[in-house]
């Protein structure tokens, strides 16, 4: 048998073993107990926001109608009476007309009376016999694809001149088409059933900001149903795709952390098997576990089976990740900390640009996207799969070569603080004979990492308001490169004290610039080629337009931050990260103002 | 069981706690997640809406008008932040290409008033989020339009709904957001953390083997759990408590502060003393933790489900809405704590008369 297949064997039998017996009943016990709840909470809806406000009402009907949403507490009472209490309500309807107390919980209640009436009108309209006298404006909504790529439009600014008096004439040659035809060519059953299907759809979203809406995107829309919708429901279907994940990755980490109790691995680092086929070996369980699960769900939802191939760089991410942290933490907590730390980064990751879905093409650094897609019958092309996950394979790649380069007893079971393990870990990837070639390519293998960074940032910032959304890309993605391009010779000047003279840096910075220039240029034309196209891209690849200029800048990069460490020691590091990353930021302010390039 | 040994070993664990300064991470995932979903939430909906932040994008908008004359022209024409060309079709998809322009509306010849409905055409440029501001400025207007033309076919509707007006509300965009959910989040992190924590400190004992010389010391098995369920639960009312003041200087007042950190504090000591005993059940982490996690999932959800849950209570406290009922709430979870706390005690016992003797 291959060795890998061994381990993998004695991986299964090891975990098989160490479980107590009831844990199989209690798991199959506690995930019928959890689709049992899921019924009832679909059945009763959350209970979040219950009787937030309370509302005072004269006509009975309109009550019957507040009354169906919990959060409001709804007392009954005459025309009169309502108006001299009036101060004792949040909100009060008299006569049809409704009036908010003059506190932000009063306006609020006044903005969720606003979305019930609108629930409650749409119900009625939508019962009406004629649906076009209901419903008597339907809204083709047709996009049209732009000549022009590069300016500030993705952010939702307009472009070139303000709209002046006259007419617009355009410069290109006028194609001619013909009008849209003024029939609608659907019948009005199928769009009734559309509208009724739109309302009964989780609007739970529309209470905290009432600009979301979910619903399905028909081809004819009210004029209520026009701002994109929210893929809502395979939003939800995402959280059900990645817990298993995250769960199954946490017994990886665990096996891993459990091979360091008690200096436990040292039989099978004995063992004349090479560290990474052991890895691979203890990991292809918890991958073939992990894959089967997924298509298990999405038998069981009914999807399409593409999403397996969109959850695959998923799921070697995880499980890479899972390994450094297993092998990393020093305890038990610590284990738990940094594992919910990273849950949490990686799902707003992979979660929050799915929100864009329909909206924008940044959505798509997310392969949750890709699972949007998926479900919504939007069809995927080979260029989307490979722009949202080939970062990260590559991720997921570099991670677990440093584990398998890291899988030796000195590391394993050193005992130093988490700092001065990254350190570690990163010099031993360095080699001492070749010091300059390793940074070189260590430079190189990082790109991954600084562009996950900074669509980090791109999906965090991309929301901000215009001039704050720039600068903080700005200064984010600046740091994060300054920050990578400075580890490697952190962890070289640390690592032996020959390196540490002014002759080894000139040369290892321009090492590092090289490498890091190459891997930048590669990856970008490989995938991020939509990105770049609008003015956010713009901002995080200035210092990819020319040659010489960036190779100069990543190069006074690296030697500012050597340059300290080497005159101030360890504590001069910070001050020389924060001085390059204000360089940094100025030659990219530069570069946009269109001074440099 | 003596008191000061259950101190002793809530110091012990507390200092190791800020020697490793995982805490630190703990509390940076808070942050981050508030962050995060602040972020989200302005962004959103100043990418849909822009007007409804105070440094409103106020640019006008050029839009196209092709196709039949309506009185929608009028109504566009009225509307702030847009201007309105009447153009050719062709002239004007051309000009929108050209991004000279941010959409364009075709109007057919349909009759107002007649059996067909009036299809609008609306173009508008792809992946582009001028697109989403121009359906934000053009649903009003579409709207009223909308109703217009209802009116025209008003006889032809059965059932009209109930009149009502609603004034304008003022503010208070983010308000069911931060009180709704947002505050009931932050102050259930802590308790969450704190439960994760208790299933560490225990099974690490077991699985580290250093049960032995805990227990050959003169503190008790049982003590030395109390100390570290101490240890855990301290953490939780400096955690929330620290959210509540942040929010404050946030400008978001909170409004019963004391009571939401006495809930917090007693939803996570129901949640500790489970994971409690769910670890001493087990002794082994990777079982602990996916039995409790998951459990923790079915609790919660079950929670969400009840009207007047905890949570639902904390929402309803700070915003000031919550009547006296809550207190019996509180009263129901710490008769529950104790009830846990007595099964734990003496599950802990049995474990170490079982310990000594095996």
């Amino acid at each position: 048998m291959h060795p890998v297949l061994t381990i993998a064997k004695y991986e299964l039998l090891r975990s098989a073993t160490q479980m107590r017996r009831d844990l199989l009943p209690v798991a199959v016990g506690l995930f019928l107990l959890l689709l049992l709840v899921t019924g009832l909470v679909a059945e009763s809806g959350m209970h979040l926001s219950d009787g937030l406000y309370t509302i005072g009402v004269d006509d009975p009907e309109l009550a019957g109608v507040v009354a169906q949403d919990p959060r409001f507490e709804v007392y009954r009472a005459d025309g009169p009476s309502l108006a001299g209490t009036w101060g004792l309500y949040d909100l009060v309807v008299i006569g049809g007309q409704a009036r908010g107390a003059p506190t932000p919980r009063g306006q609020a209640a006044l903005k969720a009376l606003r979305n019930d009436y609108d629930g409650y009108v749409a119900s009625v309209y939508g019962a009406e016999p004629d649906l076009f006298a209901a419903y008597p404006l339907w809204v083709d909504a047709e996009e049209v694809r732009s000549e022009v790529d590069f300016t500030a439009t993705g952010a939702g600014q307009q472009v070139g001149l303000r709209p002046g008096t006259a007419a617009p004439t355009p410069e290109g040659i006028v194609e001619q088409v013909t009008a849209p035809p003024a029939g609608i060519g659907v019948s009005a059953e199928e769009l009734r059933r559309e509208l009724v299907q739109d309302a009964s759809t989780d609007d739970r979203l529309a209470r905290y900001t009432d600009v979301l809406q979910s619903g399905t995107m028909g081809e004819y829309r009210t004029p209520a149903q026009l701002s994109p919708p929210l893929p809502f429901d395979s939003i939800v279907l995402i959280f059900v795709f990645i817990f298993p994940l995250y769960f199954s990755s946490q017994f990886f980490m665990m096996a891993i952390m459990n091979e360091r109790i008690d200096r436990r691995g040292e039989a099978l680092l004995a063992t004349p098997v090479h560290p990474a086929l052991i890895l691979l070996g203890k990991g292809l369980p918890y991958l073939a576990g992990m894959l089967l699960v997924s298509t298990v769900l999405i038998l069981v939802l009914g999807a399409p089976l593409v999403i397996l191939a969109a959850l695959l760089p998923v799921i070697l991410f995880f499980l890479a990740s899972a390994l450094l942290i297993g092998m990393t933490a020093r305890s038990f907590k610590e284990l738990s900390f940094v594992s919910i730390f990273f849950s949490t980064v990686a799902t707003s990751y992979l979660f929050f640009p799915s929100v864009f879905a329909n909206v924008h093409v940044i959505a798509l650094v997310s392969p949750m996207t890709l699972v949007v897609y998926a479900l919504q019958g939007t069809p995927i092309t080979l260029p989307d799969y490979a722009y949202s996950t080939l970062l990260f394979y590559l991720v997921a790649g570099v991670l677990f070569f440093a584990g398998a380069r890291n899988f030796s007893e000195e590391r394993l079971f050193s005992q130093s603080r988490p700092f001065t393990r990254v350190r570690e870990f990163i010099g031993s990837g360095l080699s001492d004979r070749h010091p300059y070639a390793s940074l070189l390519l260590l430079s190189a293998l990082l790109i991954p990492f600084v562009f996950m960074a900074q669509m980090m940032a791109l999906t965090l910032f991309f929301n901000l308001p215009m001039p704050w959304s720039l600068l903080l890309l700005l200064v984010g993605a600046a740091f994060v490169e300054e920050l990578a391009k400075s580890l490697g010779l952190y962890a070289l000047l640390a690592k032996r004290e020959r390196f540490r003279s002014w002759r080894v840096l000139v040369p290892a910075a321009a090492a590092i610039a090289v490498g890091f220039l190459a891997g930048e240029k590669l990856l970008l034309f490989a995938t991020l080629a939509q990105i770049t196209e609008s003015v956010f891209g713009a901002v995080l690849f200035t210092s990819l337009q020319g040659l010489w200029m960036p190779l100069l800048l990543h190069l006074a990069g690296v030697l500012i931050v050597g340059g300290f460490v080497l005159a101030g020691g360890r504590r001069a590091y910070v001050p020389g990260l924060v001085l390059a990353t204000g360089v940094h930021v100025l030659y990219n302010l530069a570069v946009l103002r269109g001074v440099i390039g | 069981m003596n008191r000061r040994h259950v101190g002793l070993i809530a110091k012990k664990e507390l200092r190791g706690l800020t020697q490793e300064r995982t805490i630190l991470l703990a509390v940076l995932l808070q942050v981050f997640v508030a962050v995060f979903s602040s972020f989200l939430m302005v962004g959103l909906t100043s990418l849909y809406d822009p007007s409804a932040l105070s440094r409103s994008v106020t640019a006008d908008y050029g839009v196209g008008y092709a196709g039949n004359e309506s009185p929608l022209l009028g109504r566009l024409e009225a509307a702030n932040g847009l201007r309105v060309y009447p153009m050719d079709l062709s002239t004007a998809l051309q000009a929108l290409r050209e991004r000279k322009l941010s959409a364009v509306v075709h109007v057919p010849d349909t009759p107002p008033a007649g059996e067909e409905p009036v299809k609008l055409t609306l173009y508008t440029l792809q992946n582009d989020l001028a697109s989403s501001v121009m359906n934000v400025r053009l649903k009003e207007v579409l709207g009223a339009y909308e109703a217009e033309l209802r009116e025209l076919r008003a006889d032809r509707l059965e059932n009209t709904p109930l009149p009502l007006r609603l004034p304008p509300p003022r503010g208070a965009e983010f308000f069911e957001f931060v009180y709704g959910l947002l505050v009931p989040l932050l102050v259930l992190m802590p308790a969450i953390i704190a439960a994760a924590l208790i299933i560490d400190l225990i099974t690490e004992e077991y699985q580290q083997r250093t049960l032995e010389t805990l227990l050959a010391t003169p503190v008790t098995f049982t003590e030395a759990l109390w100390g570290k369920v101490a240890a855990c639960l301290v953490l939780v009312p400096l955690q929330a408590g620290a959210w509540l003041g942040l929010l404050g200087l946030n400008g978001i007042r909170v409004a019963a502060p004391v009571e939401i950190v006495l809930h917090a504090t007693a939803a996570s000591a129901v949640l500790v003393l489970l994971g409690a005993l769910v670890s001493l059940h087990y002794r082994e982490r990777t079982s602990a933790q996916f039995v409790f996690s998951t459990g923790l999932v079915v609790v919660m959800l079950l929670a969400l489900a009840v009207p007047g849950n905890p949570l639902n209570l904390i929402a309803r406290l700070s915003v000031g809405s919550a009547g006296a009922g809550h207190w019996a709430v509180l009263a129901g979870v710490a008769a529950l704590v104790l009830l846990l706390g007595w099964v734990m005690t003496r599950y802990a016992r049995s474990v170490a008369r079982a310990f000594v003797e095996g």
